[in-house]
């Protein structure tokens, strides 16, 4: 046999499925866009630099901004606000989300047909364009304050777009879907007579809802939490448009740190707080859900 | 078995009263009749089996007494008392699914306990009839376990002391076996029925298999396209056939097409099988009615050519073509002359019982 070319093994090897070929692209990719930027993040963060005519002239070893960071009243504004938004957020798409996918789980076909559109179209719009839509909608003459000032409910009109509920109403919107379809997704996996067998041993259907459907459902929670939490805690274009650009959460911190001053170290930092935080709060979600799943690995011992 | 604690009303006073009674039960979805005008009667203590193939309606009849499904038209009584308002969770039902539908996230105790839970009763009290429900399906010690953690017959059993703990009034069964291999369903039928009948509880019980028809009822309802074409004892059933259906799907049988006059048919083998019937018929004959002898090529009467055989354990079964061109199916028990017949010999066929068999005007 005559040896094959180099190329050909290669991909041979990577299309077998034995051992960590196939995830071989992946990893290659992930190291470029994500380990690679990440070090630079840190090598970023933990030291001077000294810059003179856009070439680093020194860089030495240092905590200085992140101590800096940490003292700051600023940041701690910052990130506790950052927090409350993304945490009030994961709770609003949760008890909206809830009853949507419920209503997937007992609906015929033609229910979960439309719900699954109505749930997938606002992802395939941009989020951008989605918050330049809530600008529309609650502006000083948007939707909102021209339908109450039509019926005489309010005389001037309410002050909603820059402000905090402004951005908690996009950011409510724009992560829905992203809580919905993990929940669907887990809810629909479950045999649809245990809501039949719950209510032939005589449970109610709030009874059903509560002892049954909703333990059942607490991975797709947890997926849909962590998911909605991460993406609305790192989130700047949501809290930059409804916010009106002087709402400053983490996100748009790191932002303007990186954009505006130049500060890159500093972003550098607040970036590494951004995650570290994050990666918190995960964890926080994921022992919860861990607790709530406890039956599911009992079951398989 | 009906306490002072009883989550169910007690049963009506009426002595004769049929537990449960359907009077024309009409069910349609989406324009196709499911049921058509479908009436049966379920007595005291009697396990009763609907028995069909799929799409006859078993299932959908089951599903209206239980209340998932509400019937188009008719009357569904239990103890005499019209059921059809009565919400799902407040009937004195309890159903056995063909899954089981245990809660993967409960334990087997808190799967039992789930449906006194839901009706108030005190704790001490759940963990007391929860053992009681548990011993008698044989499932003490497991009570800790999940359902995953469960063989299918286990969980079966759950599925069963679940809904016995509550002592309801019937219990319907969809299919229970249909989940489990072949050997333990034989085993789990048997088990079944000795403890429904140990319990008196009325059952109803859907199955496609005749087999375990005939082995777990009293009483079978054999369906064909939304209505009952024969409710009888599974003797009745398989001896005496209401109709060619019932003759068809209920134990394997040969029909064989002939001409009644004078009140009688007469197979080729010169036996009358005794008729009402007048002109063209089909007569079934069961295949163990049929006596089957090797046959020399000259000799006259019912002959045929042997085209297959196998041996199903200690019975041997033959397919006969006929000179007609028709086949004949033959059961016997295996003997020294019988294993002599092999594939493509000639044999002589005759009738053991010609009042065995039953004609039906044919279609």
């Amino acid at each position: 046999m005559t040896r094959r070319p180099l190329l050909l093994r290669l991909v041979d090897e990577l299309l077998s499925g034995r051992g960590i070929w196939p995830a071989v692209p992946a990893i290659v990719v992930l190291v470029v866009v994500a380990v690679i930027p990440f070090g630079v993040l840190l090598s970023l963060g933990f030291s001077d630099i000294v810059v003179s005519r856009g070439v680093i002239v020194s860089q030495e070893l240092s905590l200085r901004h992140l101590t800096t960071a940490l003292a700051d009243p600023l940041y701690h504004t910052t990130f506790r606000r950052s927090l409350t938004l993304a945490l009030t957020t994961t709770f609003f798409c949760s008890l909206l989300g809830f009853p949507v996918a419920y209503l997937f789980l007992i609906g015929g076909p033609w229910v979960r047909r439309i719900i699954l559109v109505l749930t997938i179209a606002p992802i395939l719009t941009s989020g951008i364009v989605r918050t330049y839509a809530w600008i529309v909608i609650l502006g000083g003459r948007g939707v909102v304050n021209a339908t109450l000032m039509e019926f005489g409910l309010i005389s001037q009109p309410l002050r909603i777009i820059n402000t905090h509920w402004a951005v908690l109403i996009g950011m409510v919107q724009i992560h829905l879907p992203i809580m919905i379809l993990p929940l669907i997704a887990v809810m629909s996996r479950h045999d649809s007579r245990l809501e039949e067998a719950s209510a032939n041993l005589g449970a109610s259907r709030l009874a059903t809802l509560r002892t049954i459907i909703l333990p059942l459902s607490v991975p797709g929670l947890g997926t849909g939490a962590a998911l909605v939490f991460t993406l609305s805690y790192t989130t700047f274009v949501v809290p930059q448009l409804l916010g009106g650009g002087n709402y400053l959460n983490a996100a748009t911190m790191v932002y303007e740190q990186v954009v505006y001053s130049l500060e890159w170290s500093k972003g550098a930092v607040t970036a590494m707080i951004l995650m570290a935080t994050c990666l918190a709060v995960l964890l926080v979600f994921a022992w919860l859900t861990h607790i709530g799943t406890r039956w599911t690995r009992v079951a398989q011992r | 078995m009906i306490t002072a604690a009883a989550p169910f009303p007690a049963a009506g006073t009426a002595e004769a009263a049929p537990v449960v009674a359907i009077r024309d039960a009409v069910k349609r979805f989406a324009g196709l009749t499911v049921l058509d005008r479908c009436s049966l009667v379920a007595q005291e203590g009697e396990i009763l089996t609907l028995l069909g193939s799929s799409g006859c309606g078993k299932t959908t009849l089951l599903r209206c007494i239980a209340g998932f499904l509400t019937p188009d038209g008719g009357e569904i009584l239990i103890d005499g008392k019209d059921t059809i308002p009565v919400p799902v969770n407040r009937r004195s039902v309890g159903v056995v699914f063909q899954s089981y539908a245990l809660f993967p996230h409960l334990t087997v105790a808190t799967n039992v306990g789930y449906g006194l839970r839901m009706r108030g009763v005190p704790a001490t009290e759940i963990g007391r009839r929860v053992a009681q429900a548990l011993q008698t399906v044989s499932l003490t010690g497991f009570e800790e376990r999940y359902p995953a953690q469960l063989s299918g017959g286990q969980q079966q059993r759950v599925a069963i002391a679940r809904v016995l703990v509550l002592e309801p009034r019937v219990l319907l069964l969809d299919e229970p076996f249909n989940a489990l291999d072949a050997k333990l369903r034989g085993t789990m039928q048997m088990e079944m029925r000795q403890l429904i009948k140990r319990l008196g509880i009325t059952a109803i019980f859907v199955t496609h298999d005749q087999e375990e028809a005939l082995t777990m009822s009293d009483r079978i309802a054999v369906m064909r396209a939304g209505r009952i074409e024969q409710l009888d004892t599974p003797e009745a059933v398989f001896d005496r056939p209401a109709s060619a259906y019932v003759a068809d799907f209920v134990g394997a049988s040969n029909f064989w097409n002939g001409l009644a006059s004078q009140g009688r048919v007469v197979l080729p083998d010169g036996q009358g099988v005794p008729t009402a019937l007048d002109g063209e018929v089909r007569v079934m004959l069961r295949p163990h009615n049929v006596l089957i002898e090797p046959a020399g090529a000259d000799q006259a009467g019912w002959r045929g050519n042997v085209r297959f055989r196998r041996h199903v354990g200690a019975l041997m079964e033959y397919e006969v073509e006929l000179s007609d061109g028709a086949s004949l199916r033959v059961v016997a028990l295996r003997d020294e002359t019988l294993a002599r017949i092999d594939v493509g010999d000639r044999v002589a066929l005759g009738l053991r019982d010609p009042a065995a068999c039953i004609a039906f005007p044919r279609a």
